[in-house]
């Protein structure tokens, strides 16, 4: 699976060179993922029937994509809290203006992505070429669409338009989840993504701007395009979140803030920049909310959620630090 | 100036000439970087950038190659107005660098830091990673490096091999203009290198040579320009410059360069250190005593155990058997802070300043005083003037500007940044040093109050264990020195017998070197 590590890396064909590349990438996330599953499996026997998990697909949906956007970010060495301000807009923009039918969920798409990519604009404005630092830039940018999203809709309420709460959370001939297509799709772009000079150049900025700018990288633009390509990402996630809601509310973002920088860490993204995937991503955020369902069904009190997801947090990234440095010596 | 100067020759027609500047200067608010510098480079020639650390020579570079933009000043490429606004700009018209700190992304592979910033691309428009690695291994093998694996990631890759691929990759962009900034800095021999200079040379590329090494400038470098505060001092041919008019250039004084006779060491002073038997890693079964006022110097080859002897002298690395003794007592510290402690103490001063030494964001004076703080200290706070009284007395010992120690120091030259070392070594206040490499990569003029700071250390009563691999350093400063190869105590020179050819014999591994010079001599 080449989805994860630093990229296009030559074949060398030896199958511990294979191993050691799976486990540097999604190997232990997917790996702990499929733990986690056979566990929920075996505590609830209908885990594996297409409704259950078209209904944990629909569940990760908005934090797999949000947790992306943020992952794009986090590789060229940055952060951006602008997420929960752009998720909460979004989501608050379908509940009061419900546009029905297939046509009026295009339009519902294509402006959410609108709004996550001016935000993202903004945000790629501010760190890219004023040089602000990306904590503060997209601190600034989430309080403002939070005020934003409060204009709109003042408290919880209105209804997303029903096609949407409907299809998007539907399965494709009653097996494959459409949240999981979405998803899927986005991984898919990131990896032709990740085959473009473009994507090289998010690596070569989050490991070292200096040497990426000394070698022809226009640093600026690709710091704006990040956020721009991350801010569509949180527009998309705004979208889902609204389709598995069905109603609106002026801080549905917030939670998933923090949640997506545990989504990005438990797949092994370096915090650091310029080390990680996308894929891996998805993956934690997936591992997270699968979490919340084993909880659940073990009839653990979901006042502990945060508590497990606390700890599996600090276990993988313990656990990759001690593969890497097993690797280094190697 | 000086005699040899030559003027620049503004009178040679302009199509002969590949790159000409004149009155380049850059200021950074109130820090003027560069002030007035013309240079002429012509095509075939290879042509000499020196100066002290601080003279300008990096923001010349930079300029040249598009990383900055000038305030002032007019630049001409074959007779054209030449005004890069960035690196690819410089590039498209073939003018390239290979930078000293190294401009390689350290995540990504060979062939692809190759060929940043456009990747080969497949039939479907995305990067093919077969085409890039094979075109990254191509221009490897253009420039006579085939063993290095174009797949591997840069950060896998020894720091030697980095600086290969560097200049490898100017050497593929440079079609009219090459500049090496500090080429050497971490290649152990030059063979390779100037095999592609001469070859660059021979298409007609005009090459900036870097170096503090004067006498690498020597053996590629025709001509040389001289730069000193910001300012083009003169250019001047090789051939008639001797290195003592250079030094003065750069220095704008002339150089003591008379190795002083070694101060007389004699039994009768105090053993500070004794070693014996001392084993460790990389290290086999090594002995010797270190006196009172004592300056011993240690001359190796790369990588023959003096790292890891220091190392473990300073209490870094642990020793598997051996004894060190320390005004008599058996040395029992595991850390450079209980080495500091230990009876009259220990300091070490360790190579790589940037990682080991510095702490970049903190103000110089700061830096400097760091060992002292805990006297310093009035209940547990620190009044900004007692840290600048302080600062100041131990930055006047190694002839540091004042002025200097108010800025960050990660901000100053390397060799300011030596000094606020040095002076923090001697502020420890003990009575032994050990410094590794103490001049690596600093100008004649810091090496010489950093020589004069040490010697008065050893005139007090304090004993230095120093490695250079600078020769004449040794040649200059010790009053013994020990060569080292494979571990141990190959062979030992005292006082007048010290010099750079018994030196090197021994490096190698050659015995009877003192007979075979002798006798040649």
């Amino acid at each position: 699976m080449q989805t994860n590590t630093t990229p296009a890396i030559s074949p060398r064909g030896h199958i511990t060179d294979y191993l050691w590349r799976f486990t540097r990438g999604a190997g232990i996330i997917v790996l702990t993922y499929v733990a986690f599953y056979v566990l929920y499996g075996y505590l609830q026997p209908r885990a594996l029937e297409p409704y259950a998990i078209a209904a944990q697909m629909n569940n990760t949906a908005p934090l797999a994509l949000a947790a992306a956007g943020q992952t794009l970010v986090v590789l060229s060495r940055g952060f951006d809290l602008s997420l929960a301000g752009v998720i909460s807009i979004c989501n608050v923009v379908l509940a009061v203006m419900p546009l029905e039918g297939p046509g009026g969920a295009l339009v519902s798409v294509l402006l959410c992505l609108l709004i996550g990519a001016s935000v993202g604009a903004v945000n790629g404005w501010l760190v890219g070429y004023l040089r602000m630092q990306s904590i503060a830039a997209t601190l600034a940018t989430m309080i403002i669409c939070q005020g934003i999203a409060l204009v709109i809709l003042k408290a919880p309420g209105g209804y997303v338009a029903e096609w949407i709460t409907y299809e998007m959370t539907d399965r494709l001939w009653s097996i494959i989840p459409i949240s999981g297509l979405v998803v899927a799709a986005v991984v898919g772009a990131w990896l032709l993504i990740r085959r473009t000079n473009f994507g090289v150049s998010i690596y070569a900025i989050g490991a070292d701007e200096s040497a990426a700018s000394l070698s022809g990288i226009n640093v600026r633009r690709v710091r704006f395009f990040t956020f721009v390509c991350a801010g569509m990402l949180y527009g998309l996630a705004g979208f889902m979140l609204s389709a598995q809601t069905a109603t609106g509310n002026p801080t549905s973002g917030t939670p998933l803030l923090l949640l997506s920088f545990a989504a990005v860490a438990l797949g092994g993204t370096s915090l650091a920049g310029g080390r990680g995937g996308l894929f891996a991503t998805v993956m934690g955020a997936a591992t997270l909310t699968l979490l919340q369902k084993v909880l659940f069904s073990s009839g653990v009190s979901s006042f502990y959620t945060g508590l497990f997801q606390g700890l599996v947090l600090i276990a993988a990234v313990v656990f990759s630090g001690f593969v890497a440095r097993i690797g280094d010596k190697k | 100036m000086t005699s040899v100067a030559v003027q620049i020759a503004t009178q040679a027609s302009p199509s002969t000439l590949e790159l000409r500047a004149y009155g380049v200067s850059k200021s950074y608010g109130a820090t003027v970087a560069l002030e007035h510098a013309d240079i002429v480079l012509r095509a075939g020639e290879v042509h000499a950038l020196l100066g002290e650390n601080g003279a300008g020579k990096s923001t010349l570079v930079r300029i040249l190659t598009g990383a900055i933009v000038p305030d002032q000043g007019d630049m001409q490429l074959h007779g054209k107005p030449y005004q890069p606004q960035n690196i690819l700009e410089a590039r498209s018209h073939q003018v390239a660098t290979a930078f000293q700190e190294l401009s390689l992304v350290p995540n990504l592979s060979v062939a692809q830091n190759l060929l940043l910033p456009k990747l080969e691309k497949s039939s479907l428009g995305l990067i093919s990673a077969r085409k890039v690695i094979a075109k990254g291994q191509e221009i490897l093998s253009r420039h006579g490096l085939e063993r290095i694996d174009a797949a591997a990631i840069v950060s896998d890759l020894p720091l030697a091999e980095r600086q290969r691929i560097e200049i490898a990759r100017s050497l593929e962009n440079a079609g009219r203009v090459l500049i090496l900034d500090e080429p050497t800095a971490s290649l152990a021999e030059t063979d390779w290198l100037f095999a592609q200079i001469r070859k660059a040379q021979a298409r007609g590329v005009a090459v900036l040579y870097i170096s503090h090494r004067l006498a690498e400038v020597r053996e590629i470098c025709t001509v040389a320009t001289v730069l000193r505060n910001g300012r083009t001092i003169a250019t001047v041919g090789l051939e008639e410059a001797s290195d003592g008019d250079i030094f003065e250039m750069m220095v704008g004084h002339p150089v003591e360069k008379i190795r002083p006779d070694a101060r007389a060491i004699d039994g009768t002073t105090q053993k500070r250190i004794v070693v014996e038997n001392l084993c460790s890693d990389k290290v086999d079964n090594i002995s010797f005593e270190l006196r009172e006022g004592e300056i011993l110097g240690i001359a190796a080859l790369e990588a023959q155990g003096q790292r890891e002897l220091f190392r473990t002298l300073a209490g870094l690395q642990t020793r598997q058997s051996g004894t060190i003794k320390i005004d008599g007592k058996p040395a029992k510290f595991n850390s450079p802070r209980d080495a500091l402690q230990f009876e009259s103490g220990i300091c070490f001063l360790p190579e790589e300043r940037k990682t080991e030494g510095i702490l970049a964001g903190l103000s110089a004076a700061t830096n400097v005083v760091l060992p002292l703080l805990p006297r310093i200290a009035r209940a547990g706070f620190i009044g900004r003037d007692a840290e600048r009284n302080a600062a100041r007395g131990a930055a006047g010992q190694v002839d540091m500007d004042e002025r200097y120690l108010d800025f960050a120091i990660g901000d100053l030259s390397g060799g300011n940044q030596q000094k606020a070392l040095m002076a923090r070594t001697l502020a420890t206040g003990v009575k032994t040093l050990l410094l590794f490499d103490p001049t690596r990569g600093v100008d004649v003029g810091t090496k010489e109050s950093i020589y004069a700071a040490i010697g008065a250390f050893a005139d007090q009563g304090g004993s230095v264990l120093f490695y250079s691999s600078e020769l004449p350093e040794i040649v200059q400063l010790a009053d013994r020195c020990m060569v080292l190869y494979n571990g141990r105590i190959f062979q030992e020179f005292v006082g007048r017998d010290i010099s750079e050819q018994r030196l090197v014999a021994a490096m190698i591994g050659h015995h009877n070197a003192t007979e075979t010079v002798l006798e040649t001599a």
